[in-house]
């Protein structure tokens, strides 16, 4: 886990050459941020100095509670919204230029239709708008399986083919940049699951996607490396494996204060906590052995030893929660 | 360009009340202009019967513009991008490849194309009545001239226009469609109909009102033929003058439509789309 990811040098170099400081479109960054903040008042902050960078061909899970201004950053990212200073690049463009929206395909938050034309219509206004061929609508129409119900009014979907239909929308230009705020809002468990499939199957195409969710689940299973926003921060950023750090040992066993006695004295043990009944050993998990053998030596009564890793959730509560309220 | 216009024409084609607006005011057109006068009393009309013959199409159909039609056209330029900000399809578009201001100048573009059938229904359908009526009075049938029908259909479409502009403007600044529909309604008839009531009495109106929308619009209309009889007595639309020269009145038109889009357009790009 890192706060920052490490600049390579072939980034540094094109940073250096960009007339505006970051990385040319050359370099293996698409999004590069530069102390990016938006204030709504004096009072809002809702994104505060972000700096965030997504490599090339990457996909990047953008995690943060409600209100952390993940949705705030993308519509940033796509030039909705104007940062009140700092300086973000996608693609190695401005935001909000023609070059950077013609190579970036975008759903963020819900997905937004005329509710009176089909969603073959819907499709077609914005593949027109893009500059994209008419013919490309019925591939992303097949693509999201929405061919049979695309001569249908938009106003008569479901809210899962609503978000078949923002996808397909995002697709329309063929983009390099897929950006997607909760796609599988929604979507029943299969449509989760095949979206899930779908999501992972454009990253291994060389697109770079970003993904927005609340569930980890979905996160954890797609995306090659993670962002955490806080309070408009990114406090977090690592692979998954790397959020979650090395797994420890989870022991039961009675009388407990003296069995956490014991395992503390080892050298190797670097933190023993008490939780719920239960001891949180940080230690190699190959050491499960020896500290048994200690236990049981000790007249420690063992009932319970395994691995035990953080989950992504749980990784996700300890770095958002915030801190306690003054009394 | 042409790509964006045609994608703008298809949401404003396939749309159900482009379609009614344009039923209501082409009937309603004909039957205040038509229908009522000549069933109520045509001698008594301010034109007297020949108002209702196809010579006088050009100077009858006019005078429905300013007013009347002005607040359809208000109506579909509030549509045409307040209920974007309803929808939220502001931001499906604005993230494609054209840039707001592309996306606005189409919107513009696509809203003038849609605004020339409603001048052309009104005076198709005119044609038919006053034709009807001169038949049935026995009356010859003689059409004003060709140029002067153009000079009469280009002006309904400027006066629409700049009404339509209004209506976009309101519904960017608004961000919907029931506050622009409604602050523009309360202007057409309270701001601009009761300073224009006013201003036989009160002379330092008159320069104020020499620039609203309905006294450039009348003057217009009066230089192709309508009767100030008939603009006087045309209910909350009234307007009893003064009347502006016909070149000045064409110019504040143009000068309130390039107006609207500029401010339409600054506050469009300027604002965030959350």
């Amino acid at each position: 886990m890192s706060n920052t990811p490490p600049h390579s040098t072939d980034r540094e170099r094109a940073a250096r050459d960009a007339p505006h400081g970051f990385a040319t479109e050359s370099s293996n960054l698409v999004i590069e941020t530069s102390a990016l903040t938006k204030r709504y008042g004096d009072a809002i902050v809702a994104v505060d100095d972000l700096e965030l960078r997504v490599r090339r061909g990457e996909v990047y899970g953008f995690l943060g509670p409600n209100g952390a201004g993940k949705t705030t950053t993308l519509r940033m990212l796509l030039g909705l919204v104007r940062p009140t200073s700092g300086h973000a690049a996608v693609l190695g463009a401005p935001t909000g230029s023609p070059q950077e929206l013609a190579r970036i395909g975008s759903l963020v938050e819900a997905p937004a239709f005329y509710p009176y034309l089909s969603g073959r219509d819907n499709l077609r206004v914005l593949a027109r708008h893009a500059g994209v061929a008419d013919d490309r609508v019925e591939a992303v129409l097949a693509e999201v399986g929405l061919s049979a119900r695309a001569p249908d009014r938009s106003r008569t979907y479901s809210l899962g083919m609503k978000q078949r239909l923002g996808v397909a929308a995002a697709l329309l230009k063929d983009p390099e940049l897929l950006i997607l705020d909760e796609p599988t809002n929604g979507l029943d468990p299969a449509g989760m699951a095949e979206m899930r499939d779908f999501i992972r199957s454009l990253g291994k195409g060389g697109r770079t996607v970003v993904l927005s969710s609340h569930l980890m689940g979905e996160v954890e299973q797609v995306t090659d490396r993670v962002g955490v926003i806080r309070d408009g921060s990114l406090v977090a950023e690592g692979t998954v494996e790397e959020l979650r750090g090395r797994a420890g040992l989870r022991v039961r066993a009675e009388p407990l204060p003296e069995a956490a006695r014991l395992i503390r004295a080892l050298p190797d043990v670097d933190e023993v906590t008490s939780v719920d009944g239960l001891l949180d050993v940080t230690v190699d998990t190959s050491r499960a052995p020896t500290i048994n053998r200690l236990l049981v030596e000790g007249g420690i009564a063992v009932s319970a030893l395994y691995a035990q890793k953080a989950s992504l959730e749980d990784v996700f509560l300890e770095l958002t929660k915030r801190g306690e309220e003054p009394s | 360009m042409t790509r964006n216009v045609t994608a703008e024409l298809l949401v404003l084609r396939k749309r159900a009340a482009t379609w009614i607006l344009l039923g209501i005011w082409t009937f309603l057109g004909i039957f205040f202009a038509y229908v009522i006068p000549y069933a109520l009393d045509p001698e008594d009309a301010p034109g007297g019967l020949e108002q209702f013959f196809p010579e006088s199409l050009a100077g009858t159909l006019i005078s429905g513009f300013p007013f009347f039609g002005g607040v359809f056209a208000l109506m579909l330029g509030v549509f045409a991008l307040g209920s974007e900000y309803g929808w939220d399809t502001l931001k499906t578009l604005f993230t494609q490849r054209p840039g707001r201001l592309r996306v606005l100048a189409a919107k513009l573009i696509a809203l003038g194309i849609v605004l020339v059938p409603f001048v052309v229904a009104l005076f198709a359908t005119g044609a038919i009545a006053s034709y009807v009526i001169a038949q049935i009075e026995d009356a010859p049938v003689s059409w004003p001239s060709a140029w002067l029908l153009v000079r009469a259909i280009a002006a309904g479409w400027l006066i629409l226009a700049v009404w339509a502009a209004l209506g976009v403007l309101l519904g960017v600044l608004t961000r919907g469609t029931s506050l622009a529909i409604g602050v523009g309604i309360l202007y057409a008839l309270v701001i601009e109909g009761l300073l224009s009531a006013f201003v036989d009495s009160v002379s330092v109106l008159e320069p104020l009102t020499n620039v609203f929308l309905r006294a450039n619009g009348y003057s217009i209309a009066t230089a192709l033929g309508a009767s100030t009889q008939d603009i006087e007595s045309s209910g909350p639309g009234s307007f009893s003058g003064p009347f502006v020269d016909s070149v000045q009145a064409l110019a504040v038109l143009v000068a309130f439509i390039a107006g609207f889009v500029a401010l339409s357009g600054f506050v469009l790009r300027r604002r965030d789309v959350a």
